[in-house]
């Protein structure tokens, strides 16, 4: 492998992408809407992003419009004393006031059209046209359901119920589709044009670590049930990683249904690591050997890792070593290892790179070229509504890219929008970078390195 | 202060599998000494073990067939003689002097870290507690010692005070108040018979632990590590018995100086009124510490966020079987949440895993002991008269086990809503406003523990200002105070004197003097010459 010209290339092709992106922002930065300045404000006064991302947090939960403007006023009014807009807001107004109650209005509205950009429907149903428009628009998707915490039996009842539902909608409706039709050809990847993510905690109201082994043997039981309406519908499935205490479960179960004599055969079974953590270059090998134990190649999805915040916090609250690296720039780097080790394998994995960080990407992009991987050996994966044109970009460059769509409920949906809304605007975010600071190319392209990200 | 030194003991990580396995096999190696009839409890006087009376069975309150070992109760006689014996070694004790038994007191966390596996097994199995909650014992315990130590080597040099004076010297230090009975309950049997003990002992008082019966061999190995990191022989002294027996006539003899008690508010008040008795000989108050019961409430505002309450009400609940004096055993809803967080709640409770505290998946474990399950199911018998119950299901044989039982719209005169029960009995009511529900809540003989969960920046200040409680816990669970962090105790019913695990409580166990000279003679003085 010759770094220097890997890095050459990954300046020229990473340019090429952000020429393109460069021309439009991502709605989600778009100030002339609601959220847009949302974002903007947030990234200007560190004051109102606490204050409007615990709003946002609490909305769902208001019954009335005036608990809406009670909290509006209690959570926004020293920002208001900078951000002279907020007043439209209601801020500051009485909360019985005719003027509250339109105020209030407005805002859950606002919010409501912010979570919208970033969940694709309440339903699998519901977020069949919108589906569609990503598939005729070349890209590929595997959705997710937002939820609740799973508390009891009967909740892991309700959720099982969810992804069978979407099994078999989707399952059912998307082969009808036009668009249906492989987006590559030849790419593993797009043997079916339906791809569902599965959070096995969901499953189990008692799952933990101290109840290790009925938590796997529970959740075999149920992720087969649900593998065996996947295979029937032809369908792919993610198994989603979550926190450290969940993750060794998430593996095991894993390793035990596609590793039964019954799901040998399942296509392209996937499977998420997290560069984040310090053992992650351990659990790719582990997972690789696994693949080629099963004697049939798994999708391995590389993230950085969604957990961070509280995984750190966790951690130091209890004494014990971060099990994440606690600097960005050891993350990325640690995507990239991990990235030339899965195409190092690719005969063993379909590996799908799952980041909005152009350099990220670039990197696997070049490395496979260089490697001579073809471009139907792996995938790109990104988080829907975060970025669209660095999708389009990678798209339009004959890559098969692949994006994470939640479908669910407000309540449990806020959650989510309120992480997205922090990956966006915090200090070290990729996508604020390019967007919204737009930072210098070369820089943001150079390889992960101390203070790189600075 | 907290000594700026301080960190906490960190929990084991069980999500690795090599700690759940050496748990288990520390639990392994201790019931085969059982089985082997290796562990025994006996008064530990002058360093020696001295069982004369007769051998009281201990077994396992998850599994009753399992005898653990047995324990030798002290005597009338021993516990006179211990008094006596310990008032003699007063002086010697003392001398030892503050930094030296700080060192001694750390010695004695740096042994329980090296068994910290052992001790909790031990506890699993003696006291029915959960793996996570027996290992939280341990770790509290090193945490009292650390702590401790700590803040007694800053009362070591005697403070100088405003020498900015000339003329003038005043000198505040500390001496031991004198001879100290600790008598420790079950719940927290190393944890809090450790922190009362230690406490007590590196203030320079020589001291008894009279421990709970039910856990009298986590006692004894408590006080065989004492005596191991050098607390002198004669300096302690472990009476495993009776609490109405031996324990009362501890408190009686006129030679105690301190008594330092955990545990019902009925034997608490008893020995209040039984210190405050004075002997013709006797030239001293005793002193007495008390921490009591509690009938803890947590608030559900209408805009919490369910997952994390329910979650946090399980914990305070049902953790440890609800055998905490910080569990919650009340909570309030605001009305408009009340229907959506109760069906939530109930139906998450109903599916803990309530079982023997030795499988590792257990969250409910047992009671302690058989007489407290029955005294448990009659007073759910008795309140299903006149309540309404939404949650119960039959336990599991074999221990004492009670499930996890709700009662809804419990009004705020009945008995349940009012007395401490000590199980996993949750009581449940709506509130009109959050005003109401704050009433409700302040509206009790004891204030210990409370929390809130709320998103209203304005509800969480207004619980800050007015929720009476001596911890207070807003959007998490109420159980589970951290030493250093913490620092827990309560008022009103729930107890008297200064918060154990935080920076006033070794304050109690000394006495204060203040020495002051004139320096000045005939018109001169040091400072000016």
């Amino acid at each position: 492998m010759n770094r220097k010209r890997l890095e050459e290339e990954i300046l020229h092709f990473g340019s090429g992408i952000f020429q393109q992106v460069q021309q439009e922002r991502p709605s989600a930065f778009n100030t002339a809407f609601w959220s847009g300045k949302v974002m903007e404000w947030s990234m200007q006064f560190q004051s109102f992003k606490t204050d409007m991302f615990r709003l946002v947090d609490v909305l769902p939960a208001l019954q009335s419009s005036r608990a809406i403007a009670s909290h509006v006023s209690e959570y926004l009014a020293e920002s208001a004393k900078e951000i002279h807009d907020l007043a439209s807001w209601g801020v500051n107004i009485p909360p019985h006031s005719l003027r509250a109650k339109a105020a209030s209005f407005a805002v859950k509205r606002g919010v409501s059209q912010m979570a919208k950009q970033f969940i694709a429907g309440e339903t699998p149903k519901g977020a069949l046209k919108e589906l569609k428009r990503l598939r005729k628009a070349g890209l590929a998707f595997t959705v997710d359901l937002l939820g609740e915490y799973c508390l009891s039996e009967k909740e892991a009842i309700e959720y099982f119920e969810r992804y069978r539902e979407a099994l078999e909608v989707f399952g059912r409706e998307v082969p009808k589709w036009g668009c249906a039709e492989p987006l590559i050809p030849s790419h593993p990847g797009e043997k079916t044009p339906v791809c569902v993510s599965v959070k096995l905690s969901a499953l189990y109201s008692q799952c933990s670590s101290l109840n290790f082994a009925k938590s796997v043997s529970v959740l075999s039981e149920r992720l087969a049930e649900l593998v065996r309406i996947a295979a029937d519908n032809t369908i792919q499935i993610y198994c989603d990683a979550e926190d450290t205490e969940h993750n060794p479960i998430i593996y095991q179960v894993f390793r035990e249904v596609f590793g039964s004599a019954e799901f040998r055969s399942y296509p392209y079974p996937g499977i998420v690591l997290q560069a984040y953590a310090k053992d992650s270059f351990q659990q790719t090998e582990q997972m690789i050997n696994f693949a080629k134990e099963r004697g049939a190649p798994i999708a391995v999805r590389l993230v950085k890792g969604a957990y961070w915040d509280a995984e750190t916090v966790s951690a130091s609250q209890k004494g014990w070593e971060n099990p994440l690296f606690e600097e960005k720039y050891l993350s990325d780097a640690s995507f990239e290892r991990i990235s030339e080790l899965l195409l190092d394998n690719v005969e063993h994995c379909l590996p799908a790179f799952g980041s909005h960080n152009i350099r990220s990407l670039s990197h696997a992009c070049m490395y496979a070229e260089q490697r001579g991987i073809g471009k139907d050996e792996f995938e790109l994966q990104m988080l829907y509504g975060m970025a669209e044109p660095i999708a389009k970009a990678f798209e339009r460059s004959d890559y098969l890219v692949r994006l994470y769509v939640p479908l669910g409920e407000l309540i449990p949906g806020m959650g989510y929008l309120v992480r997205r809304l922090l990956e966006n605007t915090s200090n070290e975010s990729f996508l604020r970078h390019t967007f919204f600071d737009e930072r210098e190319v070369n820089h943001l392209l150079q390889a992960p390195a101390p203070h790189s990200g600075k | 202060m907290s000594p700026s030194s301080f960190r906490n003991e960190p929990l084991l990580d069980f999500s690795l599998h090599q700690e759940r396995e050496r748990f288990q096999r520390a639990l392994d190696e201790v019931r085969a000494q059982a089985a082997a009839q290796q562990l025994r409890a006996a008064p530990l006087l002058q360093g020696e073990k001295k069982g004369e009376g007769t051998a009281h069975q201990v077994r396992n309150p998850s599994l009753h067939s399992e005898i653990l070992g047995t324990v030798q109760y002290a005597t009338s006689e021993q516990a006179d003689e211990t008094i006596t014996s310990l008032a003699a070694a007063q002086e010697e004790w003392r001398a030892v002097g503050f930094a030296r038994r700080a060192e001694i007191i750390h010695q004695v966390a740096v042994l329980m870290r090296a068994k910290r596996e052992e001790l909790a097994a031990l506890m699993v199995l003696e006291a029915g507690k959960p793996w996570g909650e027996a290992d939280a014992d341990v770790c509290e315990a090193i945490d009292f010692c650390e702590y401790y130590a700590l803040l007694a080597k800053e009362m070591d040099a005697p403070k100088a005070l405003m020498p900015f004076l000339n003329g003038e010297q005043n000198v505040l230090s500390y001496a031991p108040k004198g001879v100290a009975v600790v008598i420790s309950p079950w719940n927290f049997p190393l944890a809090i018979a450790c922190g009362m003990t230690v406490a007590a002992l590196v203030c320079g008082n020589p001291t008894v632990l009279k421990p709970a019966e039910q856990t009298s061999l986590i006692a004894a190995a408590f006080g065989a590590i004492l005596l191991e990191a050098g607390v002198l022989p004669n300096a302690f002294t472990l009476l495993p018995g009776v609490g109405e027996e031996i324990g009362a006539q501890l408190v009686a003899n006129p030679a105690t100086s301190l008594i330092c008690f955990t545990g019902s508010r009925a034997v608490g008040l008893q020995i209040l009124q039984q210190a405050s008795s004075l002997t013709p000989e006797q030239r001293h108050f005793k002193r007495v510490i008390l921490e009591l019961g509690g009938k803890n409430a947590i608030i559900i505002d209408d805009d919490a966020d369910f997952d994390d309450a329910v979650k946090g009400v399980l914990y305070s609940a049902f953790g440890f079987a609800g055998q905490k004096c910080s569990a919650c055993s009340r909570v309030i809803v605001v009305k408009e949440a009340y229907d959506r967080f109760l069906d939530r709640l109930t139906k998450a409770a109903g599916d803990l895993i309530v079982g023997p505290a030795h499988e590792p998946a257990t969250y409910v474990g047992p009671l302690i002991d058989e007489e407290s399950q029955q005294r448990v199911l009659q007073a759910i018998e008795k309140a299903k008269g006149d309540l309404t119950i939404t949650l119960s299901s039959p336990p599991p044989t074999g221990g004492s086990f009670v499930s996890p039982t709700i009662f809804r719209d419990v009004p705020d005169t009945h008995e349940l809503w009012r007395e401490e029960l000590f199980a996993p009995v949750l009581c449940v009511a709506p509130a009109d406003t959050f005003d109401d529900a704050l009433r409700l809540a302040n509206d009790s003989a004891y204030a210990l523990t409370g929390g809130v969960f709320s998103r209203s920046p304005s509800h969480l200040a207004q619980a800050r200002e007015q929720f009476a409680v001596g911890n207070l816990y807003l959007n998490r669970s109420i159980t589970g105070a951290i030493v250093g962090r913490q620092p827990f105790g309560g008022f009103r019913l729930s107890g008297v004197g200064m918060k154990a695990g935080g920076p006033d409580y070794l304050l109690q166990f000394v006495e204060g003097r203040t020495v002051t000279e004139n320096t000045m003679r005939k018109g001169f003085t040091p400072e000016l010459a």
